[in-house]
């Protein structure tokens, strides 16, 4: 098996869809991607007991497997990032969890996480602290997404340079998953760098690589605000677009990559 | 009270809430998540939000009463409940909630306080018509009716 073979089988997406025995010639239909779904495990993570509670029903009703923690150090013994990694650690873990059924137990749940879906602002470990720690893992192909009540340019841009899949602006809304959703669902409708060989390897490159575009869009929105307080309703509508900025990568800046695809 | 009546009574009631700024899209969200399989999910999140609520408030009134007051407490616990309130669509008391917090920046305690006031009736203006709307809904399923949705 060449290298650049093995660097597919090592990413995530190529993993994912082994497991998922996907038919990667259909078109994916709505119950293709529900039975797909399924087979998604989101970590949520959430120093706030209402979003944890609503963020595991917004997962729920979108047919994903989720579990819950209250903190970034949580979120690591679960992965099994923390030093001292005994069986202990996980049942000290469930009792802050919110764990959908599963007849899978804790270790081999935790090594089925697909997604991990952080908030910025907790006490202790930060969202983008436990983004940091999570790329610098053998977790680095889960997509993690940060979540903010506030919404500060420099912190999105940080979180998506720091490798975050998403940046969403809380409250989250079944459409943000929606969205969510087709990004990491269907990589072939929405890019090609998935087969990438150098974005395999090269993740924050092209991370930063798509971040200028947000920057620049952002820069643009926010100079109309005038303030430095975002938390207004006039903002409301820049809080809306930039949100969707945050969320719609747009797919041309990627797009020239399909020259250096790898063939199959 | 027949069913009928009591459904138009809940929608009036609903969409007033709305109008009034007392809540937004983001209650209808959450509704939007209730179904049978989850059928109190909203009175659960938002008794949550009280339960929560009242402990910052009470926390809040206590930090904010001490001879050196800790902005950066009185900071993070306005941002918690601006948070909470904004997740389940209490309206007025996130709004409240973002002036407070322009004081905090500013340490100005005359500020907080008024702004503390503020927080509190909001709070209880809305927990009042929550419950309210609450009691409504169990009368209509006592009743043998279904809840209506209000777009």
């Amino acid at each position: 098996m060449d290298s650049a073979t093995e660097n597919l089988r090592g990413s995530f997406l190529y993993q994912l869809f082994d497991s998922m025995d996907l038919n990667l010639e259909s078109d994916g239909n709505q119950n293709e991607q529900e039975q797909q779904k399924r087979h998604l495990h989101v970590l949520a993570v959430d120093d706030s007991h209402i979003d944890r509670k609503l963020l595991e029903r917004l997962l729920t009703v979108s047919s994903y497997q989720v579990t819950c923690v209250d903190s970034g150090d949580k979120a690591l013994e679960y992965l099994g990032l923390l030093e001292n990694t005994d069986n202990d650690s996980t049942t000290s873990c469930s009792s802050s969890c919110c764990t959908s059924s599963s007849s899978l137990s804790p270790q081999q749940e935790a090594s089925k996480v697909n997604l991990i879906m952080t908030d910025y602002s907790m006490p202790g470990m930060s969202g983008y602290d436990l983004l940091k720690r999570v790329k610098e893992s053998s977790w680095k192909n889960v997509p993690v997404v940060v979540m903010s009540s506030e919404n500060v340019p420099s912190r999105i841009n940080m979180c998506l340079e720091g490798g975050a899949e998403q940046f969403l602006l809380k409250p989250v809304k079944l459409s943000d998953l929606r969205e969510l959703q087709s990004h990491i669902l269907n990589p072939l409708s929405n890019s090609c760098k998935h087969f990438d060989d150098s974005f395999v390897d090269d993740n924050t490159n092209n991370g930063s690589h798509s971040c200028k575009h947000f920057d620049d869009s952002f820069v643009d929105d926010n100079t109309n605000n005038g303030n430095d307080n975002n938390d207004n309703d006039s903002d409301k509508k820049n809080n809306n677009s930039n949100k969707r900025k945050a969320m719609s990568p747009d797919c041309s800046e990627r797009r020239p990559k399909i020259t250096e695809l790898v063939v199959l | 009270m027949e069913v009928g009546q009591l459904q138009e009574r809940f929608v009036d009631y609903t969409k007033s809430l709305f109008c009034e700024g007392f809540l937004d899209d983001q209650f209808l969200q959450l509704q939007q998540l209730q179904d049978e399989s989850n059928p109190d999910f909203v009175v659960e999140v938002v008794s949550l939000f009280f339960e929560d609520s009242e402990k910052l408030l009470n926390d809040l009134t206590k930090t904010l009463d001490q001879q050196f007051v800790d902005y950066k407490r009185v900071d993070a616990q306005v941002h918690q409940l601006k948070g909470s309130s904004s997740s389940i669509g209490a309206q007025r008391v996130k709004n409240a909630c973002i002036g407070f917090r322009n004081f905090c920046e500013e340490q100005n305690i005359e500020g907080c306080l008024r702004c503390l006031h503020q927080v509190k009736q909001e709070y209880s203006l809305v927990k009042n018509k929550l419950q309210t709307l609450f009691r409504l809904e169990q009368q209509i399923v006592a009743a043998g009716g279904a809840i209506p949705m209000v777009e």
